[in-house]
């Protein structure tokens, strides 16, 4: 079995990141980056079926330099290789960009199955996995929360979700894509020692200028066009009640009492 | 193309989300009043029951594709179903609810049209002649306006506490007989459906949920004893079902249950875009976080940025103080 699985680099979900001048985009400066959550379902998914099925893992991003980080987290986790797909331009922001150049690369490996996380974090899209096998021609199967591979048969047996706790189990012929859920399983610890070891492990890099890309896939870029970026307007009648813990409970209560909810 | 037509893909039946038809009902009305177009609607399913009779109160035609074997959710025959009404009706705008089904569906049809798809869209707005969306970024602490250059232009709306509009059409409708896809990759094989035998959340007056800001199992206990101290229900979200503390009957958010409680009290939750499309209809929202910039804190009436290991005990004291009938002071 050989599995590809795409993981994308964003900013960090901890802080808000700051809105550059221009106001269509964010400011990348000294803003702390992870591996986008969903991906990492994916790729502890693949080295499940791996574990079950033998073969190998390939993990993949596309977007600038920094975005190596995401394949030593990677290697840390087990997989068996990993490649770069160096995008200094969009950096990593183009969807049908990357959708190209990962097609580019599935189309090369020519894996058994194709993970990828349900939706990216930064974003928030959630048509990556869809579009790269419309682009390869290939199935998918979307939100994903359990997999079992039937390697004879060439067939995957899958579960995805459907909303309101209603689910729906489906078979699916490979080659495919799936893209995973959150939580399809427990994610394992990584060590930070692993992932500093994973440093030195060989990454395949390659500009995304040098990937066969047919020109209309470049030019398709400017077909969503981000006009502003705003921090949210919120419902605007947040009160903060602060003070030590027992009188933010006694006020708070007190609110909740005359809003007759106590 | 007919410039000004919409296009809305509703849902109906099991599995599927009803609910979301109001939104795409009135965002549709509102674009084919302001361009001069027609509104058109698209229900796919089995057992649809008086959905289309209702939907015909509000738009042009209704076009209905009913066969058994689209009870299961079929996403390549739906597909087959709504590019062939596309290629058809040439609308200029293309609505799905942000369900998983409008999920799943959008950019399958945009990929297939080769046009670029806005998901997760909040609203969209026409000024003069140009729509423009307004999406979330970057986890919801960034709000996004875009614009679609490609046509039709396909998007996915959240929905939720939409009224509906006046009824004023008296649409036709259309049987559209269901032809099968060709490709059969992909084969639906059953249904799972939620199992109710536990506490129901979404009936509750009050919920007390937690999220991942509970840190360890262990200070879940904290969320049981102010909901007993309320008299509400214990619930969490995505990432404690994730880790394996509950079954999906307890989540709230898109995945789980959708919530309307009179108070809702969201401990360590930061508010992914799915959870609070879960509760942002509750009466009362309470947001206790760690971090002020936490999307939660926009839904939320009252906030306190606090560790919940110090704020809850003192909170469910409070509350169990208050109910014995002791005055609350400070």
């Amino acid at each position: 079995m050989k599995i590809l699985t795409f993981a994308k680099h964003v900013p960090t979900s901890a802080v808000t990141p700051r809105i550059a001048d221009g106001h269509d985009r964010i400011e990348e400066d000294g803003l702390a980056y992870e591996v986008n959550e969903a991906d990492l379902y994916a790729i502890e998914e693949a080295l499940h079926q791996r574990s079950a099925h033998g073969g190998s893992v390939t993990s993949v991003t596309v977007g600038p330099a920094r975005a190596k980080a995401v394949l030593h987290v990677a290697f840390a986790m087990g997989v068996d290789e990993a490649v770069h797909v160096i995008d200094e331009t969009a950096r990593g922001t183009s969807a049908s960009l990357t959708v190209a150049a990962a097609a580019a690369v599935a189309r090369d490996l020519g894996p058994d199955l194709i993970f990828a996380g349900i939706q990216a974090e930064d974003d928030l899209l959630g048509q990556f996995g869809v579009a790269l096998a419309e682009e390869l021609g290939l199935p998918v199967v979307t939100a994903v929360t359990e997999i079992r591979i039937e390697p004879q048969a060439r067939v995957a047996k899958v579960v995805r979700e459907l909303g309101g706790g209603f689910k729906q189990e489906l078979e699916v012929d490979l080659p495919c894509v799936l893209t995973i859920q959150f939580g399809i399983r427990q994610l394992r610890y990584t060590p930070i020692m692993a992932i500093v070891r994973a440093r030195s492990r060989r990454i395949e890099t390659m500009e995304i200028d040098a990937v066969r890309i047919p020109p209309e896939r470049r030019r398709a870029e400017s077909q969503l066009r981000v006009v502003t970026l705003a921090y949210p307007e919120d419902g605007g009648h947040c009160e903060l009640i602060d003070g030590s813990p027992v009188q933010v409970a006694s006020k708070l209560v007190g609110k909740l009492v005359t809003a007759g909810v106590v | 193309m007919a410039a000004g037509d919409v296009l809305i893909i509703c849902e109906a039946g099991t599995g599927q989300t009803e609910s979301a038809n109001a939104r795409l009902v009135a965002t549709g009305v509102a674009y084919a009043k302001n361009t001069g177009g027609r509104l058109v609607c698209l229900l796919m399913g089995h057992s649809l029951g008086s959905v289309a009779d209702e939907l015909s109160r509000f738009a042009n035609e209704v076009r209905v594709v009913e066969s058994p074997h689209l009870a299961n959710y079929d996403c390549l025959a739906s597909l087959g179903i709504v590019r062939a009404q596309v290629e058809e009706l040439r609308p200029e705008l293309v609505l799905f609810g942000h369900t998983y089904i409008g999920m799943d569906l959008a950019p399958r049809l945009a990929a297939r049209l080769g046009v670029a798809v806005a998901s997760n869209c909040f609203d969209l707005t026409v000024n003069g002649g140009a729509v423009s969306f307004t999406r979330p970024m970057y986890r919801g602490r960034v709000t996004a306006k875009v614009v679609l250059e490609s046509r039709p232009m396909i998007a996915t709306l959240q929905y939720g506490g939409t009224e509906l509009p006046a009824a004023t059409a008296t649409g036709t409708l259309t049987a559209i007989a269901f032809d099968p896809a060709g490709d059969r990759r992909i084969r639906p094989v059953k249904m799972i459906e939620p199992s109710r035998d536990g506490i129901d959340i979404a009936k509750a007056d009050i919920v007390v949920a937690g999220g991942r800001g509970i840190g360890e199992r262990n200070n879940y206990a904290l969320v049981d004893q102010l909901a007993a101290a309320l008299g509400g229900v214990a619930a969490c979200s995505r990432p404690l079902v994730d880790m394996a503390w509950f079954d999906v009957d307890r989540q709230v958010g898109l995945s789980g249950n959708t919530v309307k409680p009179k108070l809702y009290v969201a401990c360590g939750i930061s508010g992914a875009i799915e959870h609070m499309h879960g509760m942002k209809e509750s009466g009362i929202i309470v947001a206790i976080n760690t971090d002020p910039d936490a999307p939660i804190f926009r839904v939320a009436h009252f906030g306190v940025v606090a560790d919940l290991n110090e704020i809850m005990p003192a909170l469910t004291s409070a509350v169990a103080a208050v109910k014995a009938g002791r005055p609350n002071t400070i």
